[in-house]
């Protein structure tokens, strides 16, 4: 199957100031977090992907289908759920859900049943004739994930889902976004700049920053790509531990933690000089592998 | 004996036909009207629109109780009851009181809140959507145009003091619907641009108060007292609508409004004022930057 989202060179002009300059990435099935400082241009870029706005240069297909010019047919098969939660505050919560998924095409009697079990499903059945005003934070960003998945979306996209929310109220969501996707296999794009929340629940990331695709991919891959190096760990006593690090000293850039080596340098490369040094030394290898960074390490190290 | 069923309830795929654009905006406008009616919320938001609704048909029921109640000769003779155009007098600042309300409601509203972000990203397009709310504002309306008048010639008809014959009877009824889209179009084409500019409910109605008399204020100002040309009174918004439900009904008064502007003037006018309204509401939409 095909990308759900394709962006070869994707730029946007707001006048002469440029949100956009040149944006690649592909984004496959299953939750992909979308990455970025506030300002980088994630809420344009998710206009984008909805149609609503042009883009200046590139080429973007949504689930195979240019969003500019057939906004509507990729809008029909698409959720969204707006950063910010000013809901009307009179409506109740099953009324603006059911109107969300009738404007997506779907008879009213499907509606009406539909917005009360994807009520349900975020765990606000009993509460799902309260008015909008009347709810919490955490429950109006449930009101909203529940109104973008309402009408079976192929694809949805959430703008700061966990905004506003205290911890526990985001743990709960980060779950139920998870479950929402593996459950009933609906895909997600999810823009934060919450670079821990992407690392709990998403398969990959796109990351935006200046105006560029900093990084895309699996977490997995984000996590090596960059700058990747080898962590060994010995098992040997901290003498041997530091004449091993000295050796390879002259060769390599070596860090020491404890009985951890962690050595910049391709990993092949690396690995058969430290296993060479260890036979020398009879000392025993534990572990070795990629160095593991966390996002936040690739967006920081990248964008420094 | 009954067989024992499973009701197996909860979110799944949904493999059923789906209605397209043409569903959205049936949605929408549904919806709007229920908002702008105050269906579906609490009790005080459906207070000010069910009061100016009933003040429309007050006039409409008083004449019908007055043809009822005194002799037919009387009433006829002395003209007691209005002429379907002069209804419209009795009720003007009811209709645009309520286009100065519904208009802001169904735009003000969505862009304070997320609502216009959420509109946008379903399968209706930014003209859709102003069509939408345009169609809900003067349906609303219209509640207040078109009603009364239809109470009017329902009741004098069954009393018999109203059109002969089943040809003037449609005749009659055709006119008072052309009058009622005259009128409701220009209230809620002023009262949509007024909300158009702003996300304020109250900045907008307060607007749309204005506009309307203020119009009618300054260009009798400039006609009757600055003798400028007659024609200006073509941008009397009280004026302009009234007049041409007149020539709708084949009447020329002596009286107000005044018979200065030929009937192709007024009509020339109305689709100005209407048109142009649509233009800007539209065209400040397809630039409306959407942040929410």
């Amino acid at each position: 199957m095909s990308s759900l989202v394709s962006a070869r060179g994707v730029q946007k002009r707001y006048g002469s100031f440029s949100v956009l300059n040149s944006v690649d990435f592909e984004i496959e099935r299953g939750i992909t977090g979308l990455l970025g400082a506030n300002g980088t241009g994630k809420t344009t870029l998710l206009g984008m992907i909805l149609g609503l706005h042009r883009t200046d240069g590139g080429t973007l297909e949504v689930l195979g289908i240019d969003p500019w010019h057939a906004g509507h047919e990729v809008r029909a098969l698409l959720g969204y759920a707006p950063e910010h939660h000013v809901l009307p505050p009179d409506v109740k919560a099953a009324d603006f859900v059911r109107h969300v998924a009738e404007l997506h095409g779907l008879p009213r009697a499907d509606a009406t049943v539909r917005a009360s079990d994807a009520l349900w499903l975020v765990g606000l059945g009993e509460e799902r004739f309260r008015p909008m005003g009347t709810m919490s934070t955490g429950q109006r960003q449930r009101v909203k994930l529940a109104q973008a998945i309402a009408h079976d979306p192929q694809l949805v996209l959430l703008d700061e889902p966990t905004d506003g929310l205290d911890p526990l109220q985001r743990d709960n969501m980060l779950d139920l976004i998870k479950s929402v996707s593996s459950e009933y296999g609906i895909d997600i794009i999810l823009s934060s700049h919450l670079l821990d929340e992407v690392e709990r629940v998403c398969d990959s990331a796109v990351i935006i920053g200046d105006g560029q695709t900093i990084a895309s991919g699996t977490l997995d891959q984000l996590r090596t790509q960059v700058g990747g190096g080898t962590r060994v760990e010995l098992d040997a006593n901290d003498d041997q531990v530091e004449l091993i690090a000295n050796t390879l000293r002259s060769d390599y850039t070596v860090s020491v933690e404890r009985r951890w080596l962690t050595i910049g340098g391709a990993p092949d490369e690396v690995g058969s000089r430290v296993l060479e040094l260890c036979d020398q030394a009879r000392i025993g290898v534990i572990r070795y592998g990629p160095t593991r960074r966390s996002l936040e390490e690739v967006y920081l190290g990248e964008s420094a | 004996m009954t067989q024992p069923q499973i009701f197996d309830r909860g979110y799944r795929r949904f493999e059923g036909p789906r209605t397209g654009k043409s569903g959205a905006f049936k949605s929408l406008v549904i919806y709007s009207v229920r908002s702008s009616l105050g269906l579906g919320r609490a009790a005080r938001h459906k207070l000010f629109p069910a009061a100016v609704i009933v003040f429309a048909f007050v006039p409409a029921v008083v004449f019908i109780g007055v043809a009822a109640l005194l002799p037919d000769e009387l009433v006829t003779q002395e003209e007691l009851l209005p002429t379907y155009s002069e209804y419209y007098n009795f009720v003007i600042a009811d209709i645009f009181l309520f286009a100065g309300f519904v208009a802001p409601e169904l735009l003000c509203t969505d862009r304070r809140t997320s609502m216009l972000g959420v509109y946008l990203a379903s399968p209706l397009s930014r003209t859709s959507y102003v069509l939408g709310k345009a169609v809900s504002t003067l349906l609303m309306v219209l509640t207040v145009t078109l009603g009364p008048p239809l109470l009017f010639l329902i009741a004098r008809s069954l009393q018999n003091l109203g059109p002969d014959g089943f040809g003037d009877w449609i005749a009659t009824f055709g006119r008072i619907v052309l009058s009622s889209i005259i009128i409701g179009s220009v209230y809620s084409a002023i009262a949509l641009v007024a909300s158009s500019m702003t996300d304020r409910r109250a900045v907008a109605s307060a607007a749309t108060l204005l506009t309307i008399p203020g119009s009618a204020v300054i260009t009798d100002l400039l006609v009757v007292d600055a003798n400028f040309t007659p024609h200006l009174r073509l941008l009397n918004l009280l004026y302009l609508p009234r007049a041409l439900v007149f020539r709708v009904f084949g009447e020329t008064s002596e009286g107000w409004p005044r018979a200065e502007n030929p009937t192709a003037s007024l009509w020339l006018a109305w689709i100005a004022v209407v048109g142009l309204s649509a233009f800007v509401v539209w065209f400040r939409y397809q630039r409306l930057l959407v942040r929410r």
